[in-house]
């Protein structure tokens, strides 16, 4: 299928094979994020190359599938060890990943630097990924071309997780924000917490060889973060990551074949433009809403400053006095464009009217200095029993 | 009578140092009861222990008459507010139903009565209004109530609940204790971790002072006394 006619099939399945690896890492990531956990993702793939590199050890065949597994499993190694150094209280999570993570990671490149040197696992294209050249390593099943191995097993992975998510959707969402109920419910936070990193270290062992563990991250980490910051609801979390993280890894490959550049390295900088767009402009979590939410709050204060102290003196000998209209910056000690402003407001809100000199409330304007400080303390007594 | 909860025994430590040192603990159908008890006296350690979520050392909880972990469902956990991501992506409806995630078991998604069940609770505590916010939105206050509704759902017969007048408000706090006293009322028993002293004899008709050890634990009117106040917390408490 070519979806790109301006490009060949090849560079078509390269495209296809980024989206894969963007929607295969964006579901886990949405896990990872909010059991913030984005750094144990981060270690998980970086030590996966001594997985491979061991179980290549036992097997002795580069493209044995046996190596996905060996990976995997250093993966969740990986956490199972993070986690028990955690529990001795001797140090923090943070510091026992940074214990854990490159001395892993180092064994992993020392024995694949002695002992592989002849082989297609070399150290700079493990880090780095070829996407590139992912085309040519083709699955074929009883002479049918499925495809670039690398987007089969990706797609499949993609599909392996929704369909993992639609069947336990609840117990990883109860498991994942609070653990202990779910204990107290009778599910099995642990287990869940242990297939998820399971999932993690597949998806990240069937991403790295084509993008490299930095983009493996960068797809855990952005897209999830960009889609909590546009919705409230878990479902719509994932689906939007999952549609974000395909729109960045789309747009990064044609941008990079257009410009000869890396793939993995444009997607990523793609990545990061998006993730500054919606943290900017996001329309209830953005800097943005925010500074107006602000602004809107601040300006609503003043005009109810002004009601209360305008209700506060009205009836009062020093009513004329308080509320002159060319007085009144004079006794708010405001200066004169900021009283005028917040008075424009207030009487395009129809809190207060002018009276001659004087500024009067509304019933409404009233009010709403009343929802502060109550009634005038006269009137209290009036309408005492 | 079979006692609603009894802790036998129970020993829970940290890296070798007991954090619980012996409890024994009985605890009646029907009342409510407020543990209390210095700073690193044990008293969540004691909750999360009757409900099997930390290891023990030694010791067993029955509930009704029967180990707790075949009586699961019949307890009601409030956690501390503190324990959980209140930033997390969900709305102040599916929280509340998650406690009827219990009853549906594995696999099996929320129906009709379970909505019905998590609409009401709402409504009980006074969240109505509030459903659809996500859960971050809410006051400290309208969270612990969040908190208190989610339990109504589990349908249970006891509940458990940590510190929860903590950083609340007025109105809170004697929303909280209403709910809790007509719970009671309606046989259930409930067990409140408490750091207020002050409130402890009107809003509970039984306490366990708890320091590692138990102190001293049965009706209010008889262990709440300066003496056993002196021995759970020291000279502080003079």
């Amino acid at each position: 299928m070519i979806l790109f006619p301006h490009l060949g099939p090849e560079l078509n399945e390269t495209v296809y094979l980024m989206a894969a690896v963007a929607a295969a890492c964006a579901v886990p990531g949405v896990f990872l994020v909010l059991r913030r956990m984005v750094l144990v993702g981060d270690a998980i793939s970086h030590v996966l190359l001594l997985g491979i590199v061991l179980a290549y050890f036992v097997v002795k065949d580069a493209a044995s599938p046996l190596l996905f597994f060996g990976a995997a499993a250093v993966g969740v190694l990986t956490v199972a060890l993070v986690e028990g150094l955690q529990r001795t209280k001797l140090l923090k999570e943070d510091a026992a990943i940074g214990l854990v993570f490159p001395f892993l990671f180092s064994l992993g490149t020392l024995l694949a630097s002695m002992y592989l040197r002849n082989t297609h696992l070399d150290v700079d294209r493990v880090l780095l990924g070829s996407a590139e050249l992912a085309f040519r390593d083709r699955l074929t099943v009883g002479g049918r071309d499925l495809g670039p191995r690398a987007f089969v097993l990706l797609g499949g992975t993609f599909v392996v997780f929704v369909l993992l998510i639609a069947l336990f959707y609840k117990e990883l969402k109860l498991c994942t924000f609070d653990p202990g109920l779910a204990a107290v419910l009778g599910f099995l936070p642990a287990v869940v917490h242990y297939a998820l990193m399971t999932s993690v270290s597949l998806a990240t062992v069937a991403a790295f060889d084509a993008v490299g563990p930095v983009l493996v991250l960068a797809f855990f980490a952005v897209p999830p973060v960009m889609a909590r910051l546009l919705t409230k609801r878990l479902v719509w979390m994932l689906v939007l990551s999952v549609i974000l993280a395909v729109t960045a890894a789309v747009t990064g490959t044609l941008l990079a074949i257009e410009l000869d550049i890396t793939i993995a390295g444009t997607v990523a900088g793609v990545l990061g433009a998006m993730f500054a767009v919606v943290y900017l402009f996001a329309p209830r979590a953005g800097v943005l809403a925010e500074m107006i939410r602000r602004v809107r709050m601040w300006r609503e204060f003043h005009e109810t400053l002004l009601t209360v102290h305008l209700h506060r003196h009205a009836g009062t000998p020093a009513e004329a006095e308080e509320s002159r209209v060319d007085g009144l910056h004079e006794h708010l000690n405001w200066t004169e464009p900021q009283t005028a402003a917040v008075v424009r407001r207030a009487v395009a809100n129809g809190l207060m009217v002018r009276a001659g000199d004087c500024w009067k409330l509304t019933d409404t304007g009233r009010k709403r200095a009343e929802e502060i400080v109550g009634p005038r303390l006269g009137e209290r007594g009036a309408s005492a029993p | 009578m079979t006692p609603a909860v009894e802790v036998h025994d129970l020993t829970v430590a940290y890296q070798q140092k007991p954090a619980l040192w012996d409890v024994d603990l009985t605890v009646t159908p029907g009342s409510l009861m407020g543990i209390v008890g210095p700073n690193g006296a044990g008293k969540t350690t004691l909750l999360k222990a009757i409900l099997g979520l930390i290891p023990v050392v030694s010791g067993d909880v029955l509930v009704h008459g029967r180990p707790y972990r075949q009586q699961r469902r019949r307890v009601a956990y409030v956690p501390q507010k503190s324990s959980v991501d209140w930033d997390f992506p969900t709305t102040v409806f599916d929280l509340v139903r998650m406690g009827t995630y219990g009853r549906l078991g594995w696999f099996r998604r929320p129906s009709r009565a379970e909505n019905d069940m998590t609409r009401q609770a709402l409504a009980q505590v006074g969240l109505t209004d509030f459903r659809d916010r996500q859960i971050g939105q809410l006051s400290g206050g309208q969270q612990q109530r969040a908190f208190l509704a989610r339990s109504l759902v589990q349908e249970a017969d006891v509940f458990v609940l940590d510190e929860p007048f903590q950083g609340v408000d007025a109105v809170t706090e004697r929303a909280v204790i209403d709910i809790l006293r007509k719970l009671r009322d309606e046989g259930k028993t409930i067990l409140v971790v408490h750091h207020d002293l002050t409130t402890v004899p009107t809003y509970f008709d039984a306490v366990t002072l708890l320091n590692v050890q138990v102190i001293a634990s049965g009706a209010v009117g008889e262990i709440f006394t300066p003496e056993n106040l002196h021995r759970a917390y020291g000279e502080a408490a003079r």
